[in-house]
């Protein structure tokens, strides 16, 4: 029995406990390769096309699990906190997926709804390992790995201590850290010198803090943390600059990314550039708008240390 | 306290009773034009959907001519509009215009915040929120005739023996509703609706089409962003039933007494296809195309702005139920660069398929298009 699980989407958040649940029952994960130009364009030939690039992406994963997997796995990400709701491309990912392709492996979709009981949405873990085939224990086990994994992470790296210029890169971590998707976009920057902060390195309580100064909630979950970790580099300056990056026809981020500009230009930011990506992206395009975005960076410290 | 909300299906039919029965002052919101389209465009993020770039242009306008609240609802669960109030506050006090805006979430969120609204509103009005309870409890009733009156002509008009017979129905209706305020009176003006209906001749044995017309609420209920779709349908002898009513969406407690299906029962319809609400409106349309082809129906209309997030979600599933249930779905997204000419073309495609399916090509019905040069809004679609 070989389990798929698409290497797109919140498996760049989830990832790591899904596939360990699926160890612990000792079914074979196969996760598809990382995201390659193939990838993007076959997504982008057989998804919607009004769909946002990550969807595309994801509909590019699918499709590679195609001949290599009996049954794939796409759990329907719900929630994380009560009254916050996640994005409507995740709660209707498995019926997206199931109407992708008819000759797809049937699709498993067990909820995952963090803000719920626990006992309800594990309750349909449980089913799907005992319709894998094992046993209560076994089931059991492996539910309790999943939920011991549940990424409680904080930052899984500090950021690099070059002692250059530190530019916040504030993104959807399927945007951000998918090489195939942001075409490299951390690396590149920190090739040019500059220490590189993502969003799921600052911690929740800064983050929660910067939230309440809105007047408004953000009821998307990511969305509100994208939000907040800007918030927070641009008001502590531990960032020189901020890079937002969102993808072509998402829904959520266009909203955030016209909150952040409104909200920065009412207060004293950092620098903030929006880079939109999607399948037609390239690497030309967006070397230039990094680079003459660090160049203002520069230009702009050195002012500063001329004057004092 | 000179309130104004957004125009959208039946919306401001029900804030300008509200505002009759409280004594606030209603700026009636004008007329979409391709004035207000642009206005709207112009201060837009690129990526607003087109309802929310429309709804800014309109509030422009509202304001100019003398609201000082904007009242409007924020949104169904998970989609872009949840957020829209906020943002339309701040673009809008950007622009120069002050005003005070009332952002009503659904009750089912949060009970407080529905509570403090409705207290801002009460204030405003300088009435007790008892009273305001009692007078929307009222309003909705008149707004669910007043809904039942379009749900009830839309099926009618490619069946009626004399042209325009139904249009005459319909304007004398809503005379007899706009005059009605108590409960007594809204009950008996249901009554007389039903006759007035029942007085129309029709020709029920003519050879017509079945099409429902579903989709995002403001593109499939505005006649001005869908070519004014149940009249351009009904003269190529549809008849037409649709699914969402802005008095079902504002009716607690999930009961949509037009549509006539509880959303309970919607869950049930999507099943198979889409298990779980998705924000908007995008499992009730779902639910509608099963429900058409469980009725036999010959088409489907889909009307959404583009990249709407529900609908496109909708979408992919419709090309699996498409093929599934036999049934042509004919999905279109709008937006402010969508043409007339480029719409009307898909949807004669669409109707001729349908005709085509029923065993009644074209060339042999008789007397099946009544094809009037009737004058339609000229859209945002109008520029063609």
């Amino acid at each position: 029995m070989k389990v798929g699980v698409p290497r797109a989407l919140l498996y760049h958040q989830y990832g790591e406990c899904w596939t360990s649940f699926l160890d612990r029952l000792g079914v074979e994960a196969v996760v598809s390769e990382a995201t390659s130009g193939t990838t993007v364009v076959r997504g982008a030939v057989y998804a919607d096309n009004e769909a946002c690039l990550p969807v595309k992406v994801f509909a590019g994963h699918l499709l590679e699990l195609k001949g290599s997997a009996d049954s794939i796995l796409v759990p329907r990400v719900i929630s994380q906190h009560p009254g916050m709701k996640a994005c409507p491309k995740y709660l209707g990912l498995p019926d997206m997926a199931r109407a992708l392709d008819p000759d797809l492996p049937p699709v498993v979709s067990p909820c995952m709804d963090l803000s719920d009981r626990r006992r309800r949405w594990t309750g349909e873990w449980y089913q799907v390992a005992r319709d894998l085939g094992a046993s209560n224990m076994a089931a059991n086990a492996a539910v309790n790995t999943l939920v011991d994994q549940l990424p409680a992470r904080a930052s899984r790296k500090g950021p690099g201590e070059s002692g250059g210029i530190r530019v916040g890169v504030a993104g959807h971590m399927y945007n951000v850290h998918d090489q195939g998707v942001s075409l490299g976009l951390v690396e590149r920057i920190e090739a040019m010198g500059a220490d590189v902060l993502t969003v799921e390195q600052v911690p929740q309580r800064f983050v929660r803090r910067e939230l309440k100064t809105l007047p408004r909630k953000i009821k998307w979950e990511f969305e509100s943390r994208i939000v907040g970790a800007a918030m927070h580099w641009s008001r502590t300056r531990s960032v020189s600059g901020i890079i937002y990056v969102s993808s072509f026809a998402c829904g959520p981020g266009s909203m955030i990314g016209a909150l952040l500009d409104d909200q920065f230009e009412r207060e004293e930011s950092v620098p903030l550039m929006t880079l939109i990506l999607d399948e037609h992206s390239a690497e030309g395009g967006l070397v230039t708008r990094i680079e003459a975005f660090m160049d203002m960076l520069r230009h702009v410290l050195s002012a500063r240390a001329r004057q004092s | 306290m000179i309130i104004a909300v957004p125009r959208v299906g039946s919306l401001h039919y029900m804030a300008r009773d509200f505002c009759e029965r409280t004594g606030l002052g209603f700026v009636e919101p004008p007329p979409y034009t391709k004035r207000t389209i642009e206005r709207g465009v112009a201060i837009s993020p690129e990526h607003f959907c087109f309802p929310m770039k429309v709804l800014l242009g309109s509030a422009m306008e509202s304001l100019e001519a003398g609201a000082d609240t904007l009242i409007t609802v924020a949104g169904y669960g998970a989609c872009r509009f949840n957020y829209f109030a906020e943002l339309q506050k701040r673009i809008l006090e950007r622009h120069g215009y002050e005003f005070q805006m009332v952002a009503f979430d659904s009750p089912r969120d949060s009970v407080p915040d529905f509570y403090r609204n409705l207290r801002a509103v009460a204030r405003g009005a300088g009435l007790s929120i008892s009273r305001i309870v009692r007078e929307l409890a009222l309003v909705l009733r008149k707004g669910q005739a007043f809904d039942a009156i379009t749900k009830r002509s839309v099926g009618m008009r490619a069946l009626e023996v004399e042209a325009g017979a139904v249009d005459v129905a319909v304007s004398d209706c809503e005379d007899v509703l706009s005059v009605a305020f108590s409960r007594d009176e809204i009950d008996r003006a249901l009554q007389e609706i039903d006759e007035r209906f029942g007085a129309v001749r029709l020709e029920p044995e003519r050879p017509h089409i079945k099409v429902g017309v579903i989709g995002e609420i403001m593109i499939s209920m505005e006649p001005y962003f869908n070519i004014d779709i149940d009249k351009w349908l009904a003269r190529r002898g549809a008849v037409v039933d649709r699914t969402i009513f802005m008095s079902d969406i504002m009716t607690p407690f999930g009961r949509n007494p037009v549509r006539g299906w509880s959303d309970e029962e919607m869950a049930g319809f999507a099943a198979p296809y889409l298990c779980h609400e998705i924000g908007g409106h995008g499992q009730l349309n779902v639910a509608a195309a099963s429900d058409y082809a469980r009725k036999g129906f010959d088409a489907v209309v889909h009307l959404f702005p583009f990249t709407c997030l529900p609908e496109v979600i909708a979408r992919t599933i419709f090309v699996r139920m498409s093929g599934e249930l036999d049934l042509p779905i004919l999905s279109l997204s709008v937006d402010e660069m969508t043409g007339r000419a480029g719409m009307e073309t898909r949807l004669e495609a669409l109707v001729d398929l349908a005709w085509a399916r029923q065993g009644l090509a074209a060339s042999k019905s008789v007397s099946r298009p009544r094809k009037q040069s009737a004058p339609l809004g000229s859209g945002p679609a109008g520029a063609a």
